[in-house]
């Protein structure tokens, strides 16, 4: 049986000694907050100012037109300008830059035939600054390079006009249709370059999603997890510790009811928890929720009674605090990185896909991502939803049926 | 009802280890009962089963006449529980833990907070009701939870040893509760390995030893066991000594014989009419000593330490006037004399030893 009074005493209990704990009360204050910054700015943000050093080992105007283009993307910060590729993968392997971007000595030399082999030199050990730096220096010189192409069709005595239509013209074409123009086989000119002016056309089906917006419905659901696992440890291991526990077990209580108050005061500081996420999450990075603000709020309740389910289930025979964390971390941990918080699930290894799929939080952040990304309602999310109240149902069950009431 | 606790072949195994064997117990209901026994010898155990803090593994008991296993929140009701552990809330206050345990007892609000209030004068914690109880000192903890445990007026209060490292006064503070609660009509289950305050106290004393219930008395009855059973061993032993010195004697000159029928006389008259009596002379001296060996109702001085002696010799008030008149004679200064009785720590020994050898056998 169930008493409504001694649920009203614990959570006001667990209220008075939160509001007492002042250093437990900032923690589930900052928690969400720290957690979201650097989520958000170590992961969320796009990578700017890297350190390059450029090695230029020629001269004359296309050379110069290449380095204002270097300089004036942000994502480099140019330290330096040599002109000894030697030294400047010397700098790139001392650490003081990220990669060095080498221009051939026959870089301005419009005439030659020979290929005009740009080389970078990278610092492959920094995965996050060569990922960004490699894409992004193949787009710049591939650009350069359709430059170079309008130019030398411009000396063939082609108006500029022309020009930019026969760069219309190669856009539409295949690459076999430009190889087999006799025009412009005629001219020597490398018609690669022209053939990679050709624009690419993305459509963002969900709007200009960023990595941020993609994190935070999971950080969202991973907050939750940790303070309810280990806010779980202290509600009922550390209580079981110190004796406060056997209290209550002494008094004409079920187990029921001591769970029952627990479960409510956890809910409470989750869904504040949540809230806090929530706003700072707006607040910092702008992020929008394209469905309902109560439907994710209300996820979130529903990811909160999970998780302090899975506690309890626990925390239901453990007589230790630290016996409670030295099983909590082996489950929490790998949950965390293989329910597609950081990285979808579909780009896991098939094992962990399948593992995946037996998680709560995977549910939890799928359902979370469709409410806050896609405007799903809840008839998009039901199967979420149904599969994080069995797994509530089932934690409970188990946890006040195996709940060791020997103190 | 007659006893506020029965139990019925109650065990609890933790694993290959029996903490608490097959104890068949009745402890009388309204008295004070004193729980004894040496660390691990399944007081505690005994004491969280019969409290519902833990289930026998099997067996069962009866507590304020209800089944622990069958009714458990009935046992719950009717009894208090002062463990060895404070169990209270640190982060909330006296007065709020106290109203805690009292709404979870069910005692109505109006109720509650006028006994919280008695029961705080009482023992006088009063002027800390609105102190954190983690801010409080080790005696006004253990205060704090009394207050808690007899919150709901239970009919049986168990005490896990609720003295320990408290000072004299706070000490004394509990006794007199537990006399107070004693005669209000509540029957009190006290474990404690203090056998001044046990023999202070209790009616009645258990005394556990691995899990199994090794003497069961009044104090004084198991001191008189002691007596009797050291009479007996004094008895035993004299038979086997004549029946050596007989059987020496078949072969013996009639000469021989005679010297031989005065150790048995001297041996039989040691073991059957011997008493102990202890002696504070402050000027104690060879000469008081060799006397007092000297005479022919000492059998033996076993123990002599800062002037105190302990003489075995023949059990009459006349020689215990002898021993008197022969250290006054010698110029001897007697400044306390008490015949030597055992003791409940001396029963609590011999019982607690008994059992351990048998369990070494």
């Amino acid at each position: 049986m169930v008493e409504t009074k001694k649920i009203k005493w614990m959570f006001k209990k667990d209220m008075m000694v939160l509001w007492r704990h002042k250093p437990r009360l900032i923690s589930l204050i900052l928690f969400p907050i720290i957690m979201i910054t650097l989520f958000g700015y170590g992961m969320g943000g796009t990578l700017t100012n890297i350190p390059v050093v450029v090695v230029s080992q020629s001269n004359g105007p296309v050379t110069d037109a290449t380095l204002n283009a270097i300089k004036s993307t942000n994502l480099y910060d140019v330290t330096n300008v040599i002109n000894d590729p030697t030294k400047g993968k010397q700098m790139v392997m001392n650490g003081q830059d990220k990669a060095a971007i080498i221009l051939p000595s026959n870089y301005d030399d419009m005439q030659s035939q020979t290929p005009k082999n740009v080389i970078i030199d990278a610092d492959s050990s920094d995965q996050m600054a060569t990922g960004a730096l490699i894409p992004t220096t193949q787009a710049l010189f591939s650009q350069i390079s359709n430059q170079i192409g309008i130019q030398e069709l411009q000396s063939m005595g082609l108006s500029s006009s022309a020009a930019q239509s026969s760069q219309i013209q190669v856009t539409s074409q295949t690459p076999s249709q430009v190889l087999s123009n006799p025009v412009a086989l005629s001219s020597g000119i490398n018609f690669q370059n022209i053939v990679n002016s050709i624009n690419f056309q993305i459509n963002k089906l969900y709007g200009n999603i960023s990595y941020i917006d993609f994190l935070v419905p999971g950080v969202l659901a991973m907050v939750v997890l940790f303070s309810c696992m280990f806010g779980m440890g202290e509600s009922i291991a550390g209580e079981r510790e110190r004796g406060e526990l056997a209290r209550l077990f002494m008094t004409p209580t079920s187990i029921a009811t001591i769970v029952g108050g627990k479960i409510l005061s956890k809910l409470v500081q989750e869904t504040g928890r949540a809230i806090i996420l929530i706003v700072v999450a707006i607040a910092l990075f702008g992020i929008v929720i394209a469905g309902s603000m109560l439907l994710t709020l209300l996820l979130l309740v529903l990811v909160a009674l999970c998780f302090v389910g899975f506690g309890i289930m626990i925390s239901a025979r453990v007589s230790t605090q630290e016996d409670y964390m030295q099983m909590v971390q082996p489950i929490t941990l790998p949950m965390m990185f293989m329910s597609g918080v950081f990285y979808p699930v579909e780009t896991m290894p098939w094992i962990f896909q399948k593992i995946a799929y037996i998680l709560p939080l995977t549910y939890a952040n799928d359902a979370l991502r469709a409410v806050m990304l896609k405007g799903a309602g809840i008839g998009a999310i039901w199967v979420d939803v149904v599969v994080l109240l069995g797994f509530t149902v089932v934690f409970f069950a188990l946890g006040v049926k195996s709940f060791n009431r020997d103190v | 009802m007659k006893y506020c606790v029965e139990t019925f072949d109650l065990t609890k195994n933790y694993r290959d280890f029996s903490a608490v064997d097959n104890l068949k117990m009745k402890i009388k209901n309204k008295g004070i009962f004193g729980f004894l026994g040496p660390n691990g010898a399944g007081k505690t155990t005994t004491i969280k089963m019969l409290t519902c803090l833990t289930l026998p593994t099997s067996g069962t008991a009866t507590v304020a006449g209800h089944d622990i296993l069958k009714n458990p929140n009935e046992v719950r009701q009717k009894i208090g529980m002062i463990p060895q552990m404070v169990s209270l809330y640190g982060d909330l206050t006296v007065k709020e833990n106290i109203h805690l345990c009292g709404d979870f007892y069910g005692v109505p609000e109006d109720l509650r907070d006028s006994r919280a209030d008695e029961l705080m004068e009482m023992v006088d914690i009063k002027y800390a009701e609105n102190k954190y109880v983690s801010q409080l000192s080790g005696g006004m903890k253990q205060k704090a939870s009394v207050v808690a445990s007899l919150i709901h007026q239970p009919d049986i209060l168990f005490m896990d040893e609720p003295t320990i490292g408290l000072d004299p006064t706070t000490k004394r503070i509990l006794w007199d509760l537990v006399e107070e609660l004693n005669s209000e009509g509540r029957s009190i289950i006290l474990c404690s390995h203090d056998m001044y305050e046990v023999e202070l106290l209790c009616d009645d004393v258990g005394i556990i030893n691995r899990g199994v219930l090794a003497a069961f008395d009044t104090p004084q009855g198991l001191k008189d066991t002691m007596i009797k059973e050291r009479k007996n061993e004094k008895t035993s032993r004299s038979s086997n000594v004549t029946k050596i010195v007989d059987e020496i004697q078949k072969e013996a000159s009639p000469e021989e014989k005679a010297s031989f029928d005065k150790i048995k006389d001297y041996v039989e008259k040691k073991n059957r009419d011997s008493m102990e009596l202890s002696v504070m002379i402050n000027n104690l001296d060879e000469n008081v000593l060799s006397h007092l060996k000297n005479l022919p109702i000492t059998y033996e001085i076993t123990k002599q330490h800062s002037g105190r002696i302990v003489i075995d010799m023949e059990d009459s008030e006349e020689s215990v006037n002898q021993i008197i008149a022969s250290i006054i004679e010698n110029n001897g200064n007697i400044t306390s004399i008490s015949t030597k009785d055992p003791s409940l720590e001396d029963v609590f020994m011999k019982v607690t030893a008994k059992k351990e050898e048998v369990g070494e056998e």
